[in-house]
């Protein structure tokens, strides 16, 4: 399996402008996120009201909004807050997930059931459901977004997780280690761990994406972050007002928002075929 | 050369469909015009727009309120020179002393169960309102302190004997909250009557489908309208379904697209094309307008000072023009909106923007160091103030582009101002009550009286505790004033009276005004005589009728 990755560099490695605009796309907005200055010199919080809900025009790329702010200049200082929430949001749910698939695929039968019986009670909420009980109950704002997203979304990948370490301890290499004498915790430490736990790169990938696009809806629900803040869920809930009258305010915010999670699914889908060897075929 | 061929049948279909589009706003401008005369018929169901939901169908809020004036009537109706007539009521005078109020009903009146209306129901309504098991909030504000007691002395003849004198009873009992129930509905207690309530009124509520409409049918005995109705007897229409529509693009979008014939509270945005179309009222709630009520116990806004600063420290005025697209009038008065009888004209335009002034008082309140982000500093305090808002409920989408607007331009003075939403069920659970939850908050209170002014006023003291004085603002010379203003007869002395007590009000900065609580209903052409009443803009369909074409 490790066998693949050092194979790699032997491939002919052939343009693909997807992936390359994909790439480009993150590096966009990781940019926005670490230095939006360099993206733009507007400040994304400055008013000026004789300028309100201007259409995209070449001093407003992106138009302005109700109380014209610069769309742009709101949609790149957002990335910081969005690309945030996106990566909290999946390391807590990822953190979750391995604590529940790991021990459910490892542990005695009853830990087991009792576990997944938990898992399947959590999946009988949708996503969103969860994600909104638990802003009802703890209130809008950046903490109860990131953790309702992230136990919203843990259920599914602890499932992925258990799956996974119960087919790799079934494995002939893990049987073989442990028939050579190696101790249990050895074994789940040097083979299992790794090996169950390296399609999951993927799936961090995939989840930061899928959170922002979870977090947006809640925003978008108004169940986000205080204004002024141009976290992007909050734009599109702030601009649904004036959708037959300023079309950009929400369409700029969801363009990025749907590009980011793209960009992010297409460069998770191609580590993930490498690390299959799919491109080898 | 084959461009302009491929382009030519293009040409013709944008020149095409320019012409139907001409065609579609000229004959719907016609058909405004085309049904202006029509006689009412019978027949039909009014699909109404509504935006929020209360979670009984009475009580305090003006969202009942809206719903009682459906299947309720009150004793007395207010129009628009706030003159009051009769409904229910036929005559009513007050004993010399201004303690003993004696109305005289009207005859042959039926609640929709078959109980018959008269002084012992008005009685029992009376008490069950002010009965602390079934307590109606907004009566008890207004009469609790005034109360003493109610005697049926016939039928037709109540009595209702008070404290002390209160000159805007009548006022007061023309709203909906005062709707009469049926007593033998009544009996049955507070949750029977939260989803089937009874009364006298012209439509009947059917069923309440949670979450969705209410659906109303029409009362085909009803005879009890108020004088001010465009016509007496049953409505014309057979019933009301009376829809919840929180979103606002969504709402208005239900009327647009014909599934709605009348909608609630048009979105600012739409307001003009709204005009062309569709046949638009606008309803500026008198009561107390949309304010800041500024903590004047714990935090920055303790120091008068400050208070003041911050109301100079904002173009209020340009910032909900911008906001409300020009649609909702800015409001300086912070105490009294300008559509309220004694609303004091002098304070229109209270604490203007002025920077300098702002600054000004900033330095002499010692704030005069600032940081590294511009926020003024105080002995290593930062002028921060934490600004709460009833999301939804209070404030809508615009009104939160009005708080952004103000809290920059409050930045220039120094002020870093944090904006925190509270969802409806933190406001209703009450969790922004108390002096260390806020520095300010932002309400408004739906009245037809500068009454009011003591509900929002009265001292918030351990013995005597007033949840509605959001400033936490105990002035016992203000209580006293409008106190005396409420007891008065003497017009001229009321109306100097209620002004001393605006002017105080402002002069401490115990609030600052922003806008007025405006609602508006857009209907279509064809669906005539909806109107909106004046107490508290409740919507009346009772005269409401489908026009037909003429033929």
């Amino acid at each position: 399996m490790s066998g693949v990755l050092l194979a790699l560099p032997r491939v002919q490695v052939r343009f693909r402008p997807g992936l390359a605009l994909s790439i480009a796309l993150v590096a966009f907005f990781v940019i926005a996120a670490i230095a939006p200055s360099l993206l733009t010199t507007q400040d994304p919080l400055k008013i000026n009201l004789g300028d309100a809900l201007q259409p995209p025009s070449a001093a407003h790329i992106f138009g302005t909004d109700q109380s014209g702010r610069d769309l742009y200049a709101r949609v790149v200082y957002g990335a910081r807050e969005s690309l945030f929430i996106g990566l909290a949001a999946t390391a807590l749910s990822m953190s979750i997930a391995f604590v529940l698939g790991v021990s459910a695929a490892l542990g005695n039968k009853l830990t087991d059931g009792a576990i997944n019986r938990f898992i399947e009670l959590l999946f009988a909420f949708p996503v969103l459901l969860l994600s909104l009980l638990f802003v009802t109950v703890f209130g809008a704002g950046l903490t109860t977004l990131i953790i309702a997203v992230g136990v919203g979304t843990a259920p599914g990948y602890a499932r992925m997780i258990r799956g996974q370490v119960l087919a790799v301890k079934g494995s002939g290499y893990v049987e073989a280690a442990g028939a050579l004498g190696h101790s249990y915790p050895k074994v789940i430490r040097r083979h299992i761990l790794p090996n169950a736990m390296r399609p999951l790169v993927v799936l961090v990938t995939l989840g930061v994406g899928q959170s922002i696009v979870w977090a947006s809806g809640l925003a978008f629900l108004g169940l986000g972050v205080a204004p002024p803040s141009p976290e992007w869920g909050a734009l599109l809930d702030a601009g649904r007002t004036y959708i037959t009258e300023a079309w950009w305010l929400e369409v700029m915010p969801g363009l990025a928002i749907v590009s980011f999670a793209l960009a992010l699914t297409a460069i998770g889908r191609y580590v993930q075929q490498r690390l299959e060897g799919g491109l080898q075929r | 050369m084959r461009t302009p061929k491929t382009l030519l049948p293009l040409l013709a279909l944008v020149a095409g469909l320019a012409l139907a589009a001409c065609g579609g706003s000229d004959s719907s401008g016609g058909n405004a015009d085309e049904f202006a005369d029509a006689k009412p018929v019978n027949g039909g169901t009014i699909s109404y727009g509504h935006e929020q939901e209360p979670p009984c169908l009475i009580g305090g809020w003006v969202q009942q309120a809206y719903i009682m004036r459906q299947f309720s009537d009150s004793l007395v109706s207010q129009v628009e020179e706030g003159e009051i007539v009769p409904w229910l009521a036929t005559d009513w005078k007050v004993s010399e002393d201004q303690k003993t109020w004696t109305f005289t009903l009207k005859d042959g009146v039926k609640f929709t169960d078959g109980t018959p209306f008269n002084a012992e129901a008005v009685k029992t309504n009376f008490e069950t309102w002010l009965n602390p098991k079934s307590l109606n909030p907004t009566v008890d504000a207004y009469i609790g302190e005034y109360y003493k007691s109610s005697k049926a002395i016939d039928d037709t003849t109540f009595e209702l004997t008070l404290t002390k004198p209160y000159s805007p009873l009548l006022s007061a009992l023309s709203q909906g909250y005062f709707g009469i129930l049926s007593p033998k509905q009544l009996a049955k207690g507070p949750e029977a009557n939260c989803e089937q309530p009874i009364g006298t009124g012209p439509f009947i509520v059917k069923k309440w489908n949670r979450g969705k409409n209410i659906e109303f049918v029409k009362n085909p005995d009803y005879n009890s309208a108020p004088k001010n109705a465009k016509h007496q007897g049953p409505a014309y229409v057979d019933g009301i379904t009376w829809k919840f529509l929180g979103d606002q693009t969504l709402r208005y979008g239900s009327l647009t697209s014909g599934e709605s014939n009348v909608i609630y509270n048009v979105p600012t945005v739409n307001w003009k094309d709204a005009k062309g179309k569709f046949q638009v009222q606008q309803y500026i709630t008198p009561g107390r307008p949309v304010t800041f009520s500024l903590n004047t116990q714990q935090g920055v806004f303790t120091d008068k000072k400050v208070r003041q600063a911050f109301g100079y420290a904002a173009d209020r005025k340009a910032a909900v023009e911008s906001a409300f697209n020009d649609v909702i009038p800015y409001n300086g008065n912070g105490s009294l909106s300008q559509s309220t009888p004694d609303y004091d004209e002098s304070l229109a335009d209270a604490y203007p923007y002025d920077i300098a002034k702002a600054n000004q008082l900033l330095d002499e309140a010692g704030w005069t160091e600032k940081n590294a982000d511009g926020v003024r500093t105080k002995g290593g305090k930062t002028l921060t103030a934490k600004v709460v808002y009833p999301a939804g409920s209070v404030v809508s989408a615009e009104g939160v582009t009005l708080l952004q607007n103000v809290q920059e331009q409050a930045k220039e003075a120094g002020f870093d101002i944090k904006l925190v939403p509270s969802s409806p069920s933190e406001t209703f659970g009450g969790k922004y009550a108390t002096p260390d939850s806020y520095d300010a908050i932002t309400w408004y209170w739906t009245s037809p009286t500068a009454g009011v002014l003591y509900i929002v006023w009265r001292q918030n003291l351990k013995d005597r505790p007033n949840g509605n004085n959001a400033s936490f603002y105990n002035n016992p010379k203000l209580e006293d004033t409008i106190e005396a203003a409420n007891s008065t007869q003497d017009e001229a002395e009321q109306q100097k009276l209620y002004a001393e007590a605006q002017q105080l009000i402002n002069e401490e900065a115990a609030a600052i005004g922003i806008y007025t609580q405006t609602t508006s209903l857009a209907s279509q052409p064809e669906l005539r005589d909806v109107w909106i009443e004046n107490s508290q803009g409740e919507p009346v369909f009772h005269d409401a009728f489908f026009a037909k074409k003429q033929p």
